[in-house]
């Protein structure tokens, strides 16, 4: 009879109500008494019983039988009576017959009986669990299905707590007897390793129905933590319900001290590590194809990711992906995503021009693809074109789309601005230029409130020189974000400085200065320093670079640990401080300690074309034209494309004339190619040409010199 | 929290916080008028405070009006003052109304309205946070699956030493401010609202659905598409949308309509109160607080349905600043609320398999 209750124990969730024959005799139980009669229908139902069981369990089957002489005890029948009532639905009345069976009382019973099974069948010698007053493996069984019941029967009920700590009773009976997860040899048919695992997977949710965070994470982890035998995907699954709790639970509960020391080695130091951690491991089920594709852990994966700033990493992961879960343009998409959330803007291009390629040319184009390959080109000036075809493209297929009409059209106006620095005939500039500016004011009447593309109109107007329109979106931009850009108070001190009105720009930098965290101060004091050279005002320049290099100090002393962008930033800051020091220096005649700012500045970067340039000035400023012209040359073989150096050279070799002046000359058409705002080569050219005796030409240039100078701002924007 | 019996070890401390609870609840009181007798008699006051729904409804009321905030608002005072109590219980009652506080003051911010009461209060929440930080970058260290862990087994045992640790910062370091420094607002309401994110798993529901109505004003989703120049419409519908969805709240909705028009009124084009700024250091924390409202276990169906809304309008606003970090974070959480909705599987598997015939199709036109 008990195996045949074994048998229906596996279904008796689906099963509702619940075969009759069984009932019948359990009805007599809870009326009569524990009478043998059962006993007649033990053997029968033992006899067409599971045919599942091993040897083993038969023969325990009919030894327990013998030994309780055909007899239930009280609590059997108690179990066998609200298994009953629970099939029905009766809830209550289910738990009203489990309540009366002690479990307390027969925790110790239940632990022996347990160990002395596990004994027995690891031994594989039968009978020697059975001397003494052990209970049966059976009773034992129906105990805890009981008990698993008694659970569900209170979370039906919408007694959740009562339900977890009922199942945490099971739990702790098992786990008492089996210390150290399922000992081997219990083989997969066993009902109370089914029992313990149902236990197991119910125990944590019912925390979390009953709203405790804490014992539910609790719950996972001791489900998880022991070699319990779940089985793949029941074990998948119970790792990805922790590292959802984990994730979103919104409360820090680190690992408990025991579990800590379980550990040893790298322990994860917070949930979102602890999550991570399980979310890769789920991954790697995933490669190894023990458990199904699940599109949620590879989301939750991307969610934890992106939180910690981790995309590199994450880009593994798509990468890792098997073909055919992803469609081709979406996946190039995310890792697109990640390489440029990672910085890495060279290969997130490089991905999103897969996605457009010609072989997905059938394929209706993938607008946001489109638009990062725009914005991706719109960062770097070399890909001027590329972005603007992109953009083009973006626009094409948001005029059916009209929300992204706005950020293509800003796109589309940065890209040509990049494209008219780039082009080489004047008018072809103009035009580009004109539309680049028509373009983003289409943009900005499109996205009203985007602050952004005013910045890029002020941004676009500065760089072509067009003050006024650049001050008044300037200020603009900064009343739309209510002062909170950093580069916005940049720029607009740059195109007061550009205006010439050198005092009020410093007064800008001040402003900015107050209402900005130490790092970004850096930046500005530098600003500031140049602000004073330009105003002829040396010394209080030199005071700031020192102010501006003992803050760095103390930055550098006060973080025990900065991003690795912030040091970058600053070790930049610095050296380009030092290499400011030396020429203002240069400018002053000291030349030593112009020496002693250029070798500081040195030790930074070796190979620095600012820094060979500098040496080539201080050179050229102690009339040594020889070596001057050497630095010029090393800093143009580090970087070809440097406009200072060529100008700088060409200026030298000016002064030489004779054939030196077509080298000059032909230096400084390349340098205007680069850079036509540039005053100082205009300068030159117009020297070159009066001394080529080409007046006419050599006026235009100095026009252009002057016109260009009145309308340069301190530091070059980037 | 609750009302137990205390051990009589603990009972002075227990007495002097339910003192404290009961003078923030008196001082309250002074500013709101009279206060409901759950809250006015409880025997535990902060308790009550934090969970009752009038209260929380009157102050946000107060925190929604025109002209809140200013140095002399008396209910940011007080605010202010039970948060600097140190007493957790009372601080968790403040950081109820962070959401609100946040709200209010990022959208006004950009009118230069005076708001030093709301600076106050968040200034303090970030002090408070600078001093348990002390000075360290909030940092995770990324799980190598080479170390064995109690979920997994490594294969190779690790080599000591060799393994690099690799280290993110989750958040940077925080420096110490006296003042909100423009360019760093953003930085002091994103701490704050990291703050109210440790202690979310204690915040009432009303409480997160303040949040994720402000965050549909602040991604602005509905200005600048359908409501081309009609701002105030465009926020009406969102604040309104988002309240729909958030049900109860009606006070809210009008308390926020009122201060709409009351605006609205004034100076037609200056309470822009949708779109604002969200760099990362406020991206951050509003996708953790809205993650959690939309995935957190047993939270009720009204903020999940919400906070979907919520990412939605967060995801359309990250696609329209082109921020990958925005993009993908806002992206997975979209699928992943998807995916709680109806079980069918995923779209993309469909695409995938539309991609393969048409391969197929491809290999096909090959081969004839």
């Amino acid at each position: 009879m008990l195996c045949a209750c074994s048998g229906e124990q596996y279904r008796f969730e689906e099963e509702r109500p619940p075969s009759p024959p069984e009932s019948l005799a359990t009805r007599d139980f809870s009326t009569g008494g524990l009478s043998s009669r059962v006993g007649g229908l033990s053997s029968r139902a033992g006899g067409d019983g599971d045919s599942k069981l091993d040897d083993a369990q038969v023969d325990d089957v009919v030894e327990s039988t013998l030994r309780e002489t055909l007899s239930l005890n009280y609590e059997e029948a108690r179990a066998l009576l609200g298994r009953l009532e629970y099939q029905r639905g009766n809830f209550d009345a289910a738990l009203q017959v489990f309540q009366g069976i002690d479990i307390v009382g027969l925790r110790p019973k239940i632990i022996k009986a347990i160990a002395a099974w596990t004994r027995a069948r690891q031994a594989r010698r039968r009978g020697e669990c059975l001397q003494g007053n052990a209970m049966s493996i059976h009773s034992v069984t129906l105990l805890i299905e009981a008990m698993l019941l008694k659970s569900k029967s209170l979370e039906e009920i919408g007694r959740f707590k009562d339900a977890a700590l009922e199942c945490k009773t099971i739990i702790d009976i098992v786990e008492s007897a089996w210390p150290h997860g399922i000992p081997e040899g219990i083989g997969d048919d066993s009902k109370l390793k089914e029992m313990f695992h149902k236990a197991l997977e119910l125990f944590p949710k019912l925390w979390m129905q009953a709203g405790f965070l804490e014992e539910a994470i609790a719950a996972y982890r001791r489900a998880l933590m022991k070699p319990w035998d779940l089985g793949f995907s029941r074990w998948a699954s119970l790792q990805k319900d922790l590292a959802v709790a984990l994730l979103y639970g919104g409360a820090e509960l680190s690992l408990p001290p025991h579990l800590q020391q379980l550990w040893g080695y790298a322990v994860p130091t917070s949930n979102i590590e602890e999550a991570i951690l399980l979310l890769l491991i789920l991954m790697r089920k995933v490669t190894f194809q023990e458990i199904s594709w699940d599109p949620e852990i590879m989301n939750h994966l991307i969610y934890g990711f992106s939180l910690t700033g981790q995309f590199e990493v994450l880009a593994g992961h798509v990468e890792q992906i098997l073909p055919g879960i992803y469609d081709r343009v979406e996946r190039w998409y995310v890792l697109a995503l990640c390489y440029h959330a990672a910085g890495l803007d060279d290969d997130a291009l490089n991905v999103v021009r897969k996605a457009l390629s010609y072989s997905e040319k059938k394929h209706k184009p993938h607008l946001p693809s489109v638009i990062l390959g725009a914005k991706l080109c719109c960062k770097r000036p070399l890909h001027a074109w590329e972005g603007a075809k992109y953009a083009m493209k973006a626009n094409e297929i948001s005029q059916n789309q009209k929300h992204f009409l706005g950020v293509t059209n800003h796109l589309l106006g940065v890209c040509y601005g990049n494209c008219a620095r780039l082009s080489v005939s004047d008018s072809q500039r103009l035009k580009l230029q004109n539309e680049s500016l028509k373009t983003l004011q289409h943009a900005a009447n499109i996205e009203k409130n985007d602050s952004e593309v005013v910045y890029s109109l002020a941004r676009e107007s500065t760089m072509q020189r067009n003050l006024h329109i650049a001050l008044e979106n300037a200020t603009k931009y900064l009343d739309m974000v209510a002062g909170s850009s950093v580069r916005g108070w940049k720029l607009l001190a740059l195109i007061v400085s550009a205006e010439q009105n050198l005092r009020e720009a410093e007064a800008i930098v001040d402003l900015a200065m107050y209402e900005s965290g130490a790092m970004d101060q850096l930046e500005f004091l530098r600003l500031k320093a140049l602000l004073q050279v330009a105003q002829e005002q040396p010394k209080n320049a030199i005071e700031t670079y020192k102010n501006l290099l003992a803050m760095v100090k103390a930055w550098k002393e006060l973080q025990k640990w900065s991003l690795s962008s912030e040091v970058k930033a600053v070790k930049d800051l610095e050296m380009e401080a030092w290499l400011d020091l030396a020429s203002l220096y240069t400018k002053l005649g000291s030349w030593n300690d112009s020496y002693v700012c250029l070798d500081k500045a040195k030790t930074f970067e070796l190979f620095s074309p600012k820094c060979w340039h500098s040496k080539g000035k201080l050179l050229e400023a102690q009339s040594k034209q020889q070596e001057a012209l050497i630095a010029l040359l090393v800093s143009l073989s580090i970087e070809p494309d440097y406009v200072p150096s060529m100008v700088s050279m060409a200026a030298i070799l000016r002064t030489r004339g004779g054939k030196s002046l077509a080298t000059a000359r032909s230096l400084l058409m390349n340098a205007l190619r680069l850079e036509p705002t540039n005053h100082e080569a205009w300068m030159n050219l117009g020297f070159i040409s009066k001394a080529e005796g080409s007046l006419h030409q050599a006026a235009d240039c100095f026009q252009a010199a002057y016109e260009l100078r009145q309308s340069t701002p301190v530091q070059n924007f980037v | 929290m609750s009302a137990d019996p205390v051990a009589p070890a603990e009972s002075s401390a227990f007495w002097q916080s339910v003192q404290r609870a009961q003078a923030a609840v008196q001082s309250l009181s002074l500013i709101l008028g009279s206060l409901p007798d759950a809250v006015a008699s409880s025997e535990n006051p902060a308790a009550a405070l934090l969970n009752d729904e009038a209260v929380a409804r009157q102050v946000s009321i107060r925190l929604r009006r025109p002209g809140s905030g200013a140095g002399d608002d008396n209910l940011c005072r007080w605010l202010y003052d039970t948060f600097q109590s140190n007493d957790p219980d009372l601080q968790l009652v403040v950081l109820t109304f962070t959401p609100t506080i946040a709200g209010v003051y990022l959208s006004r911010a950009i009118s230069r309205e005076p708001l030093a009461g709301f600076e106050a209060v968040l200034l303090a929440l970030y002090a408070y946070e600078t001093v348990i930080r002390g000075g360290d970058p909030e940092t995770v260290i990324l799980p190598n699956l080479a170390n064995p862990s109690v979920y997994h087994e490594a294969k190779a045992p690790p080599k000591k030493g060799a393994m690099e640790l690799n280290i993110a910062v989750v958040s940077p370091a925080l420096e110490p401010y006296g003042t909100v420094r423009s360019t760093k607002r953003a930085r002091i309401v994103g701490v704050a609202l990291e703050l109210y994110y440790s202690k979310i798993s204690s915040m009432p529901l009303s409480s997160k659905l303040a949040f994720c109505e402000f965050c549909m004003v602040w991604a602005g989703q509905d200005i600048g598409t359908e409501n081309d120049g009609k701002e105030e419409g465009g926020e009406k519908t969102a604040a309104v949308g988002a309240d729909e969805n958030g049900g109860k709240d009606e006070g809210e909705v009008k308390a926020k309509a009122a201060s709409v028009d009351k605006n609205g009124g004034k100076e037609a084009g200056e309470v822009k109160a949708g779109r604002i700024p969200l760099p990362w250091e406020l991206f951050q924390p509003i996708v953790m607080i809205v993650g959690h409202c939309l995935l957190g276990p047993a939270n009720p169906e009204e903020l999940r349905t919400t906070a979907y809304s919520v990412v939605e309008g967060l995801h359309w606003r990250a696609t329209h600043d082109m921020n990958p970090q925005e993009i993908l974070a806002t992206r997975s959480l979209l699928r992943l609320g998807k995916m709680g909705d109806d079980t069918i599987a995923e779209p993309q598997i469909s695409t995938s398999s539309d991609d393969y015939s048409e391969e197929a199709l491809k290999m096909k036109a090959r081969l004839t």
